[in-house]
């Protein structure tokens, strides 16, 4: 890590509680951690922690841990299960770095990857199946569609979480859904799952419509196997929720959610511009922060804390620079921590609690850290058939370089050439210069697609000097699809999932996760009422080609005046011959009268 | 036909010149050979359309029905087939009696029993025993005796001990709670001697086994023939009602609910393993059972249920019966089914708020009552704390207090599992549970077998896979072999078979690929294809009937001039 932040410092804390076995202490945790970001963001951060005793979790009593979830696992034989809803984008441009180093964060959609134990990967691709089929009833979320084609099974990029004792074969597999839209029908049994089941507690503060108005938010439930070194194991589960709300958008009341102009008399106008005047100003931004309150952002108050957890805790930090202000309501106690941001507050135990910062001007600002790779995936080319791949990676640091794991798994119908993977890089000079891809890819994973069977899973262990940016660039093909496996909506595109960086960094123990935005592909799209017209034309000319040749065999050949003597003999003819007639009568009446 | 064209006068010159040179020039009449070579032209398409394209397109369309025995299956149904009997045999042990005492004693039962029963189907074979020790088998012997009975010949359904004592001037008897053994005792006087066609003794053990088995008789009978001889009948089809469908697992889950924070936690290890064990122990041979429990804090009442309202001469909060269906918070409570196949059966402890406390039923003061076919339901109001900031639940229910809840909740699991209510001992009472659960196996999978064959027979477009008919003779074979157990009074080994029987009923009744064909009309693919048929069809059927019709005139043409001549 380049910047030694307060957050991995906080991380720490949590950490070291994850690893010192106290079994004494209650098993359940929850905290709330809040954090103002430039550009009047907040970001939100939850975390909800249960402990079960391996035992009990065998013999399925269950009391910190959600029964449903936890049926749901033994049954699939799933040792470790991380799951992520997300929706949005992080913008470490203006925000930093990620929330939990990234790692309790998916791309956007549904991922899910599990250590399931089985003797061999057809049984392990079957328990698999039913996890997925199962999660995706529990969460009310499609991961039923997780496939054998959207399944892969990642070598170099996730290691387990949790301490694994035992003779188990365990099987990495790994699914995502980059096109799955989530929303409240997923944080209602994500709440069901926590003990106090947002009566109580931090939880209390979610709310749908704020959570999904997010800017950028991810759920993630965790469940691993602790064990101490003594060898008595527990069962973890860790549910997070973390969202970058927009403060003056969540301010908005919910009746009237249209943004209005501030105003005249609220404007703080540029005076320094010539145009200045009573009826024209430049408004500028406003040196201080917005102020804002729990209950204004969250529409919400804290209800109490939940009695599960240690009544001590403090379950609510916020890490603004000590010199700023902040009023909470009675009972509760502030703890300021060394560092100059943080403070932390004991709640009261059954009145709610509000926290709000007034408007106002500080001089200190929270220090953003930089994140440690900048990675960007976009889909080049144009036309039906063709098309190409190109990542950035940036390296911020003027003195390392970083060593990473980059993880991508493509749908088959987009088919790379992995052949014209070719790298460009940038240093420090801003001089663009081709050079091998073998001096940046250290190591290659390449599992191809079989159509219709499974997706392409590439990995690349790949090395980024300092201050300089590498562009991988791959050429792909564009599969046609058959008619009936086109989505109903086939000309949005299809979804491919974004790709999972897996930063190396060897002086710390937990990895740092960087996600791509997901992309979209167009695929070649055919008029869907082709398959009608097909089979009409196909039977026209059909029918056509066979009445001649049909005809030609069967017909008398005679001459035309033979024919019309013939002709004139049925009675099709003798009707003409009427008809013929009567038209003539006309004919010459109408001459007639000329 | 010139002259009428000549009268009209037509002003073509074209016209006129054709009829008037048509006269000169008629064509050639047809050459036998040009006849020949159309009329095979015309046979060839023909040929290749009876020959080739039907069927093909017979084989490609057609659907696989697998061979059923229908017949056979509509009389399981019928109950044609196999009329279930239930001879229970009863080992009578007379320790105190000569030989031709007892002998006596047991054919005058014997007699009298006959001539209580009404219900043929289930009757009482009573068999002397020498064996004058008795041994009193404990309850594993007796659950490994119904295990080993598959290859035993009849069970044992009761032992009577016929023993004389002093001092009684009627007999009486005395079931063994814990055992299958019935005790009579009499006073010595009472012997019965050779010469009395009905001495007392024998009517009174007679009455007490009749006694015994009234209601297990009545609920078969109301099992088999819907309509129960000599017992409530209500009380039996309710009870039928209330009970799961039999399962081979049955998944208990018990919850703790409680509408605040506390209590959080219960010895629930050790209550399961005290109060819950020893009776799955003994339900072992009929179904599997597995268990899980869960703790969840803060469940309200749904917002739609009436809340409890406050009695105050029973000084206690108080739900009303009507509204107990509307006690469960389905929507919040997490009580969803258990993974894995078998029903599951929801047990809720509910511990009300201090403010609520004591709950209980309105009318009765009950603290408990049954779901139907899902579980059962139990307050429990445990001994309130009190501190500084008011009342509150105690934490942790220890498992002295999960006692009461524990004993309802096995006596209500034993109720949806169907088990009757008589008599006293829990062994006689699973045993007649078996032979229910086996009357009940065979006839729901002969009529799933009949309504599978009427399904077959009604839908001619539903594929038949080779697996069902597979399923549907194990299916077949099994019932009979359940059948002739019953008939041999074993009634383990027929339950075993009627098990196998539901499952492979079920299973090929709910085979998927007979269900996916049946919404694909054959309207569709004349739609499809008529495009491509109609053009050709049409001048082929012309062209057919005109060779028809030619065939027909030359026929005449040859017959004619025969006739003629």
């Amino acid at each position: 890590m380049t910047v030694p932040s307060i957050l991995s410092l906080f991380l720490a804390i949590i950490v070291t509680l994850w690893i010192s076995p106290v079994v004494s202490s209650p098993d359940y945790h929850e905290q709330l951690f809040l954090e103002p970001l430039p550009k009047s963001s907040l970001l939100a951060s939850f975390n909800f922690r249960g402990n079960t005793s391996q035992q009990s979790f065998d013999n399925q009593h269950f009391r910190y841990f959600p029964r449903a979830l936890g049926q749901i696992l033994q049954h699939a034989h799933a040792k470790e299960v991380h799951l992520r809803f997300t929706t949005g984008r992080w913008d470490a441009d203006s925000w930093g770095s990620r929330p939990w180093n990234g790692s309790k964060e998916g791309g956007t959609g549904v991922e899910l990857w599990a250590w399931i134990d089985a003797p061999n990967d057809e049984e392990a691709f079957a328990k698999w199946i039913t996890l997925t089929q199962s999660l995706s009833g529990l969460f009310c979320a499609s991961m039923n569609f997780v496939d054998s084609t959207r399944t892969t099974r990642p070598v170099a990029s996730f290691e387990p979480m949790g301490n694994h004792m035992g003779p188990n074969s365990l099987h990495l597999l790994h699914g995502t859904l980059p096109g799955e839209v989530v929303c409240t029908e997923n944080l209602t049994p994500f709440l069901k799952l926590l003990p106090c089941k947002g009566k109580t507690g931090i939880s209390t503060l979610f709310d749908g419509h704020k959570l999904f108005d997010a800017a950028w938010q991810s759920m993630s439930v965790d469940v691993q196997p602790i064990c101490s070194a003594e060898g008595d194991c527990q069962v973890q589960i860790e549910q997070t929720v973390d969202m970058v709300l927009d403060i003056e958008r969540s301010k908005r009341s919910r009746d009237d959610p249209i943004p209005r102009p501030l105003p005249n008399d609220q404007l703080v106008c540029d005076t320094s511009k010539p145009y200045n005047s009573e009826d024209t100003c430049y408004p500028l931004e406003k040196a201080a922060d917005k102020a804002w309150s729990l209950n204004e952002v969250f529409g919400r108050t804290l209800n109490g804390i939940c009695p599960l957890a240690d009544s001590n805790e403090q379950s609510v930090c916020l890490r603004v620079p000590h010199e700023k202000s902040i009023f909470t309501t009675q009972g509760a106690s502030e703890i300021k921590h060394d560092d100059g941001f943080t403070r932390c507050f004991s709640l009261p135990h059954s009145e709610p609690f509000d926290l709000s910062i007034p408007e106002q001007e500080v001089h200190t600002q929270v220090p953003i850290d930089e994140p440690v790779l900048h990675a960007e995936r976009t889909i080049v080319g144009h036309g039906q058939e063709r098309g190409g791949m190109r990542i950035i990676f940036g390296n911020p640091s003027d003195t390392a370089a970083v060593d990473f794991i980059y993880f991508e798994s493509l749908p088959w119908f987009l088919r790379p050439y992995i052949h014209t993977l070719q790298a460009t890089i940038t240093g420090k000079d801003g001089v663009r210069r081709e050079i091998p891809a073998s001096d940046i890819v250290t190591d290659t994973y390449y599992r191809p697609a079989i159509d219709r069977e499974r997706g392409t899973q590439l990995e690349l262990a790949l090395s980024v000097p300092a201050a300089s940016t590498v562009t991988l660039t791959y050429d792909f093909e564009k599969a046609v699809l058959r008619y009936t496996e086109y989505p109903p909506d086939a000309n949005r595109g299809f979804n491919v999932a974004p790709a999972v960086i897996r930063v190396l960094d060897g002086a710390d123990a937990h990895p740092i996760y960087i996600r791509t935005t997901s992309l979209l592909l167009p695929l070649p799209t055919p008029d869907f009422s082709m398959p009608y017209n097909v089979i009409i034309l196909t039977s026209t000319v059909i029918a056509l080609a066979f009445g001649t040749i049909f005809n030609i065999l069967v017909r008398r050949v005679v001459s035309a005046e033979e024919a019309a003597l013939l002709n004139s003999q049925t009675f099709k003819a003798r009707l003409v011959g009427k008809l013929v007639a009567i038209r003539d009568r006309f004919v010459k009446k109408e001459t007639k009268v000329e | 036909m010139t002259n009428k064209k000549g009268d009209q006068e037509s002003p073509k010159a074209l016209a006129n010149s054709t009829s008037q040179s048509a006269t000169q020039r008629v064509p050639p009449p047809e050459t036998s050979e040009a006849i020949h070579t159309r009329f095979r032209v015309i046979a060839a398409f023909w040929a290749v359309i009876i020959f080739l394209g039907f069927p093909i397109w017979w084989k490609t369309t057609s659907i696989y029905r697998a061979h059923l025995p229908i017949q056979e299956m509509v009389d399981w149904d019928d109950g044609k087939i196999c009329r279930p009997v239930f001879p229970l045999e009863i080992h009578v042990a007379t320790p105190q009696m000569q030989i031709s005492e007892s002998q006596h004693l047991l054919r005058t039962t014997q007699h009298t029993l006959d001539d209580l029963n009404e219900f043929a189907a289930h009757h009482l074979r009573l068999k002397p025993v020498n064996d004058t020790s008795a041994s009193t088998p404990d309850e594993e012997h007796n659950v490994d005796a119904i295990g080993n009975a598959v290859e035993e010949g009849a069970e044992i359904a009761l032992t009577v001990r016929v023993l004389s004592q002093e001092g009684l001037v009627s007999p009486r008897s005395e079931l063994h709670a814990d055992t299958t053994q019935l005790d009579v005792f009499y006073p010595p006087n009472h012997v019965p001697l050779p010469s009395s066609s009905n001495p007392p003794l024998s009517a009174f053990i007679a009455k007490e086994l009749q006694g015994l088995y009234s209601e297990e008789k009545a609920t078969i009978g109301h099992i088999l023939s819907g309509e129960t001889a000599g017992f409530d009948s209500e009380s039996i089809s309710r009870r039928l009602r209330r009970s799961m469908k039999y399962a081979d697992t049955y998944h208990l889950s018990f919850s703790l609910f409680t509408p605040g924070p506390a209590p959080s936690s219960w010895d629930i290890e050790n209550a399961v393993k005290e109060y819950l064990s020893p009776l799955l122990h003994a339900f072992a041979p009929i179904s599997n059972f597995t268990i899980d429990t869960q703790v969840q804090l803060y469940a309200t009442f749904s917002p739609m249920a009436p809340p409890p309202v406050y009695d105050e001469g029973e000084a206690a909060w108080t739900l009303r019966k009507e509204d107990l269906s509307a006690f469960i918070n389905a929507a919040e409570w997490p009580l969803n089914p258990s993974i894995g196949s078998g029903p599951t059966l929801n047990f809720i402890l509910y511990v009300p708020a201090p403010s609520q406390s004591p709950l209980v039923v309105k009318e009765n003061r009950a603290s408990s009552w049954i779901v139907p076919q899902w579980g059962g339901v139990y307050l429990l109001n445990p001994t309130l704390l009190t501190d500084q900031s008011g009342q509150s639940n105690p934490p942790y229910l220890t498992h002295e207090s999960l006692r009461p809840a524990f004993m309802t909740f096995s006596h209500q699991l034993l109720t949806l599992l169907g088990t009757p209510t008589t008599p006293a001992s829990l062994p006689l009472r699973l045993q007649t549970l078996t032979r229910v659960r086996a009357a009940t196996l065979l006839l729901s999978a002969s009529s799933t077998m009949g309504s599978l064959a009427r399904l077959t027979e009604s839908l001619p477009s539903i594929p038949i896979p080779a697996t069902v008919a597979s399923s549907v003779s194990t299916t077949l074979s099994h019932l009979s072999a359940t059948c002739s157990y019953l008939r041999d009074g074993r009634f383990a080994a027929a339950l075993a078979s009627a098990r196998v029987a539901e499952t492979e009923a079920e299973r090929s009744f709910f085979e998927k690929s007979m269900v996916g064909q049946v919404y694909f009309p054959d309207e569709h693919k004349v739609a499809v294809y008529l495009p491509l048929l109609g053009p050709i069809g049409v001048p082929l059927l012309v062209s057919l009937l005109k060779e028809v019709k030619r065939m027909i005139a030359r026929r005449k043409a040859n017959k004619a001039p025969a006739a003629s001549n």
